[in-house]
């Protein structure tokens, strides 16, 4: 399978760890996988070489013109307040310090806001829950990923989260009819928008308050909610405060790709 | 050791101060837990949260809310020290999921969090907020429209909900009548 990344391409930082996400899972069950980087090392591929993409890349994945010779996310380590490497989310080193890791760095390009206590509560909230459900729920033995970033201008924040695990309506769905028996009629993109407004976990009902708490803090902060699930996606809009189905742009019969993808696009005004 | 009321650092309890995740919260659940069965005959734990930086609500479900359902009608928990409300969101979303009532107290305000009383029994449980302790029959007599047996309905409500704590006094008339208290 071979990815190409013309001239010009600008990748997201949450689009950065699902493609990693995803080269890793094929190259975890034996396909051949390259990536052509039409402008080198000069373009995107010194973005993604900056946020440490390449060093969390499985080494089976060819890469043209060639790989980095070195690390530029360990060269520019916390140099860079906009962007951060991204961070590995693995089961058997569990790094406790992670949350509040990837806030600081957020905090040292936005300190100075004046809801910066807001904005710092929120985002360490929304990393702890979404970083916890990768080892509690994915299932896998690949690495899950986390990542930030600033946008230029300060008015735009993502924080992204992926893992490589059965995806969070496999883990669900077989569990509805036992502990939640009015929701099985539901669609997968209804189903979703309840994870995150009412909170459901397969666990029963006194769980699955970490995704409609995180949920809850990102409203705050407008902001969008991008989910990716194995074949498919859905992208919740904030409306009068709260994720609708019917603000929700669906995709179905997309490309597999093994997982839970979580992205929150906030709006940093002023 | 008997007393009443005890105040437990949840920071001496953590390894770090923010706490995050199901599994760092069940751990720090069961020295809780041991810290709770050391001192059998207290009635109140007061959480203190001073010098803990975050929690999230996985981790909060896990510690507090957990060990006030576990314990409620027998022993009450509240959380002393805690001001951020960023941190407040967080642990009045964990108590509300797991249907538990949770005081916050600042000086002498207290602040529930969590679940809420049913209409029904609302101004009951503000009643028994105002006063150290309190009985059916106070209740009743500040109010023109509440017979007794009324109100011991509405505080026994409280009590099995987790609201009020109570323990059996001798009342007047000879017979035993219960002695309903708020949670710190």
């Amino acid at each position: 399978m071979t990815f190409e990344v013309p001239s010009g391409c600008k990748i997201m930082v949450e689009a950065a760890i699902r493609f990693l996400s995803l080269a890793n899972q094929l190259a975890a069950t034996t396909r051949r996988v390259r990536m052509k980087f039409e402008e080198g090392d000069t373009g995107t591929m010194g973005y993604l070489n900056r946020m440490g993409f390449f060093d969390h890349l499985a080494p089976e994945v060819e890469v043209f013109p060639s790989r980095p010779g070195y690390s530029a996310a360990e060269a520019h380590r916390g140099g860079n307040a906009a962007l951060v490497e991204i961070a590995r989310i693995s089961k058997d080193e569990r790094d406790e310090d992670l949350p509040t890791r990837l806030t600081a760095a957020l905090m040292r390009s936005c300190h100075t806001r004046a809801d910066a206590a807001e904005l710092e509560g929120a985002a360490w909230t929304i990393f702890a829950e979404l970083i916890d459900n990768v080892f509690s729920h994915s299932s896998t033995l690949l690495d899950g990923y986390a990542a930030l970033q600033v946008y230029p201008k300060g008015d735009r924040l993502s924080v992204a989260v992926s893992d490589s695990g059965l995806g969070i309506m496999q883990t669900l769905r077989p569990t509805i009819g036992n502990e939640f028996p009015r929701l099985t009629g539901l669609s997968d993109t209804q189903l979703l928008v309840e994870i995150f407004r009412q909170g459901l976990s397969r666990h029963g009902p006194d769980r699955g308050c970490g995704l409609k708490g995180s949920a809850a803090k990102a409203i705050k902060f407008q902001a969008v909610l991008d989910v990716r699930l194995p074949r498919q996606r859905v992208v919740l809009l904030p409306a009068r405060g709260a994720y609708k189905v019917n603000t929700a742009d669906c995709y179905d019969g997309l490309p597999l790709m093994w997982g839970t993808h979580i992205g929150f696009g906030f709006k940093l005004g002023g | 050791m008997n007393e009443d009321v005890r105040v437990l650092a949840l920071r001496e309890i953590m390894d770090r101060p923010e706490g995050w995740g199901r599994a760092q919260g069940r751990e720090v659940y069961q020295r809780l837990l041991g810290s709770v069965e050391e001192n059998t005959g207290t009635l109140v734990f007061k959480i203190s949260m001073k010098d803990v930086k975050r929690v999230d609500i996985s981790f909060a479900s896990e510690t507090v809310v957990e060990i006030a359902r576990r314990y409620r009608g027998s022993k009450g928990f509240c959380l002393i020290d805690l001001t951020d409300p960023d941190l407040i969101e967080n642990w009045d979303a964990a108590a509300a999921r797991k249907g538990q009532p949770l005081l916050v107290w600042e000086g002498r305000t207290g602040r529930l969090i969590g679940a809420e009383p049913t209409q029904g029994c609302r101004e009951a449980f503000q009643f028994a907020l105002r006063h150290p302790t309190v009985r059916a029959a106070e209740f009743a007599e500040s109010k023109s429209d509440m017979t007794i047996a009324n109100a011991s309905m509405k505080f026994k409500q409280l009590w099995e909900q987790g609201f009020l704590l109570r323990r059996e006094s001798a009342a007047n008339s000879g017979g035993v009548e219960f002695v309903y208290q708020r949670v710190g």
